[in-house]
């Protein structure tokens, strides 16, 4: 793990520093790919992706969440792992195919647009979904929605279930339960799922290419794109970016929320 | 507050939303399903069965090929990252530093396929002309090519991405096992090795075989690292994504995708079914054990 792991995304940014040549890359110390990246479309492109993998964090976080909660209060505690085991099924299929499958899914003549026809929801087919930003958000939030399922209830399970007993005895409402004990106890595991969303919707390059159309870009294609132009300084400029992006979200999370706890049942 | 057991249909409702989730997530593998199935392809008026489309998916050597590459890939990457898991997964039970040894373990899981795939790719690439430059040092061309992309280079990219979870599924399954069966053994003069494989193993063997099948599932699913690493062969997944560019979504395509689901949801749903069937025997037991009258 170290060699073939810490150890290459370490030297991301030792690389990204480097001088590019016509096929490969020379020791030297030059800002250039940075600038390249800073003073061109890529950087507006950057940060339209990170703002929609913000929303897709959201989205996620608002359909997902419940769930863990409602596993984790709800179900009988022998069940609960059964409930979760579920939504492992999704990750069976291929993300690849997840992706692709959105295609005839959302577009012009897909099911969901017939449906919507056959009802008498629409009179024309909607063609704002595909090929669009909201077609990677849709993409990026069911990719990645377990991923919140999972962490919450984790981070909900290190959460003795007589707290929430003592908040009904108490005869505190819905709301106040939830915004005053469910989210400052599960922020740890909130933090990571949210974490996990926004870096991936960031970094993987087939959400864009497949769903967002012409334009759409982020930080994982901008990677793939140098290398195929064997730009290889920017895309390790590209992935420093990130990574450092990844660590510093990482650390602020730990510092408010203290995300150890989270691996507090795996202990 | 109102209790959802006694608001039933709150209950029942929170149920529906969770399974209607789930459908959803699933819901575009399925139509991609539908549509295999479809002389006529998608989009058409008219809906005929046939199962013509996976005649010709079978009928493609291409096709065979890759699927052999990626099974070759993916029974090393079985070999060599589940005892891999396995000793991490034990080191972490015994380990003064837990936290640093799940946290080097999960890390891969954040970092999103496209870093780590260019991140490893450059990184072989330079191990390769470091490792030729030596070779030129000695005047010898005994280190050349050691680092070529190829099954080497994709094997180490398929091995950090699936140890995680390699390891997860095994701790979660060594959590049941209790050490003092081992200590148990070893005084009962027992080798290191023998209370391991007569003792400890029968307990996990579900564990190691759910992480089997995990990383098979994986290994076959996963594109994006192994087609930056693979070097110049096809695998069953970058002959997919190539045929899908390319022509778009040929019948072909909904073929290949559905029938690489069947199995994956198969397998997983193999492993989900015999999970619950063993919890629920172990459940009876513990009640039997509690209370062996049958009073209640």
């Amino acid at each position: 793990m170290c060699l073939f792991f810490a150890l290459p995304l370490a030297l991301t940014y030792v690389w990204s520093f480097f001088e590019r040549t016509m096929f490969w890359m020379k020791p030297g110390f030059t800002l250039f790919s940075y600038h390249n990246f800073f003073t061109s479309a890529r950087l507006e492109n950057f940060l339209a992706s990170m703002g929609h993998s913000s929303i897709s964090v959201i989205v996620a976080f608002i359909f997902g969440f419940p769930i863990a909660v409602f596993i984790r209060r709800r179900i009988p505690q022998v069940a609960q792992h059964r409930v979760i085991l579920l939504f492992i099924l999704p990750f069976a299929v291929s993300e690849i195919i997840r992706i692709f499958a959105l295609r005839p899914f959302l577009q012009r003549n897909g099911l969901v647009n017939n449906i919507l026809l056959e009802l008498g929801v629409i009179s024309e087919p909607i063609t704002a979904i595909l090929y669009t930003p909201m077609g990677v958000i849709i993409g990026e939030v069911l990719s990645f929605l377990p991923f919140i399922v999972f962490a919450g209830f984790l981070a909900m399970e290190a959460v003795p279930k007589y707290v929430f007993e003592i908040c009904e005895d108490l005869g505190a409402s819905q709301y106040r339960v939830f915004v005053d004990v469910i989210l400052p106890l599960a922020a740890p595991g909130i933090f990571a799922g949210s974490v996990f969303i926004f870096v991936n919707g960031l970094g993987v390059a087939l959400l864009p290419n497949i769903l967002g159309g012409p334009g759409a870009v982020n930080a994982g294609l901008i990677a793939t794109q140098a290398i195929t132009a064997l730009d290889f300084p920017l895309a390790m400029a590209v992935n420093a970016i990130m990574m450092t992006t990844l660590l510093g979200l990482l650390y602020i999370g730990h510092k408010l929320f203290d995300l150890t706890k989270i691996l507090s049942p795996m202990s | 507050m109102q209790d959802d057991y006694s608001s039933l249909w709150g209950y029942r409702l929170k149920w529906l939303y969770t399974l209607l989730v789930v459908f959803t997530l699933m819901a575009p593998v399925f139509y991609v399903m539908y549509i295999s199935f479809n002389e006529n392809g998608f989009g058409a008026r008219d809906y005929v069965f046939t199962l013509d489309w996976y005649v010709v998916i079978f009928s493609d050597l291409l096709l065979l090929e890759s699927f052999l590459n990626t099974l070759v890939l993916a029974t090393i990457t079985v070999v060599v990252v589940v005892p891999m898991g396995l000793v991490a997964a034990k080191h972490y039970k015994i380990t003064r530093y837990p936290l640093a040894v799940v946290s080097l373990m999960l890390s891969p899981l954040f970092v999103p396929a496209d870093i780590l795939g260019s991140a490893l790719l450059v990184f072989f690439k330079n191990l390769n002309k470091t490792f030729t430059l030596l070779g030129e040092s000695f005047s010898v061309n005994w280190f050349d090519n050691w680092f070529d992309l190829g099954y080497f280079s994709a094997i180490v990219g398929l091995i950090i991405y699936t140890l995680p979870y390699v390891f997860v599924v095994i701790l979660i399954t060594m959590a049941r096992y209790k050490d003092q069966q081992t200590e148990a053994a070893r005084s009962c003069g027992a080798t290191a090795w023998q209370a391991f494989w007569h003792v400890e193993f029968p307990q996990i063997r579900a564990g190691i075989f759910s992480a089997c099948s995990f990383t098979i599932i994986l290994t076959f699913n996963e594109y994006t690292r192994t087609s930056l690493l693979k070097g110049g062969y096809d695998t069953f997944t970058s002959v997919l994504v190539s045929q899908m560019l390319n022509e778009g979504m040929s019948e072909q395509s909904y073929a290949m995708s559905a029938m690489v689901s069947y199995i994956a949801i198969a397998i997983i749903g193999s492993i989900i079914l015999l999970t619950l069937v063993r919890s629920e025997r172990l459940e009876q037991v513990a009640r039997a054990k509690a209370d062996p009258m049958g009073a209640t």
